[in-house]
């Protein structure tokens, strides 16, 4: 697996390597599937975005922490 | 000729050349560290700003909230993540943040400060903010 999977670009890591894709499409399905959960189970839109945000700022901080591994992994290589 | 040869390599000859320095590559690196250690501080430093923000919210919107009272009841019912985000989370990203600066501020050699911060104020931001999440949840 040829590391870094990531790089940095302003406020975002942007995968470079087809690892680095398959992260960020399973992140970006857990944020839906997400979405839909707390969407059935809150009954107004401010209640569904509150949380939501908090879920997707969870999801992109683990992403994020991913990423740094990483790149901090292939420096060290 | 081959005289010749040898005195014509010898005028071309000059000085050995290093077109980068060591030391620039290692600052190079460093800061590169630092800027990819202020990203993950500001990712994760945004969970616990955005419960700020939406505290600072509902204090605003309803009577008698006050954003200590709904930190103190988001603490009593979720007592390990609130500690988690509010003080382990703050901890070890002022202590990560710390050590970039310290690293780049040592390579640099203590020569130009005003470019030390030029570097780091991101670094210097998050531990700001750092700062501030946990004096709001101590207070």
């Amino acid at each position: 697996m040829p590391l870094p999977w990531f790089k940095r670009s302003g406020l975002f890591f942007v995968p470079t390597t087809l690892i680095g894709w398959l992260l960020l499409m399973a992140a970006l399905a857990y944020a839906v599937y997400t979405f839909i959960q707390i969407n059935n189970e809150n009954h107004s839109v401010s209640d569904t975005l509150m949380n939501f945000v908090f879920s997707l700022l969870i999801i992109g901080a683990v992403y994020s922490l991913i990423a740094f591994i990483s790149i901090r992994a292939s420096k060290t290589k | 000729m081959e005289q010749m040869n040898f005195e014509n390599t010898l005028l071309n000859m000059s000085k050995p050349q290093i077109e980068e320095l060591k030391h620039q590559d290692m600052l190079e690196h460093t800061i590169i560290k630092a800027r990819d250690t202020s990203l993950l501080s500001w990712w994760w430093l945004s969970i616990p700003l955005y419960v700020i923000a939406a505290f600072c919210m509902k204090s605003f919107f309803m009577p008698g909230a006050t954003l200590s009272t709904s930190i103190h009841e988001f603490s009593n019912k979720q007592h390990y993540l609130s500690i988690l985000l509010f003080i382990i989370v703050p901890i070890a990203f002022i202590l990560l943040n710390a050590l970039s600066i310290l690293k780049i501020y040592s390579i640099f050699g203590g020569v130009s400060r005003l470019k030390v911060i030029e570097e780091t104020w991101f670094n210097l931001l998050m531990i700001v903010l750092s700062l501030l999440i946990l004096i709001t949840y101590l207070i």
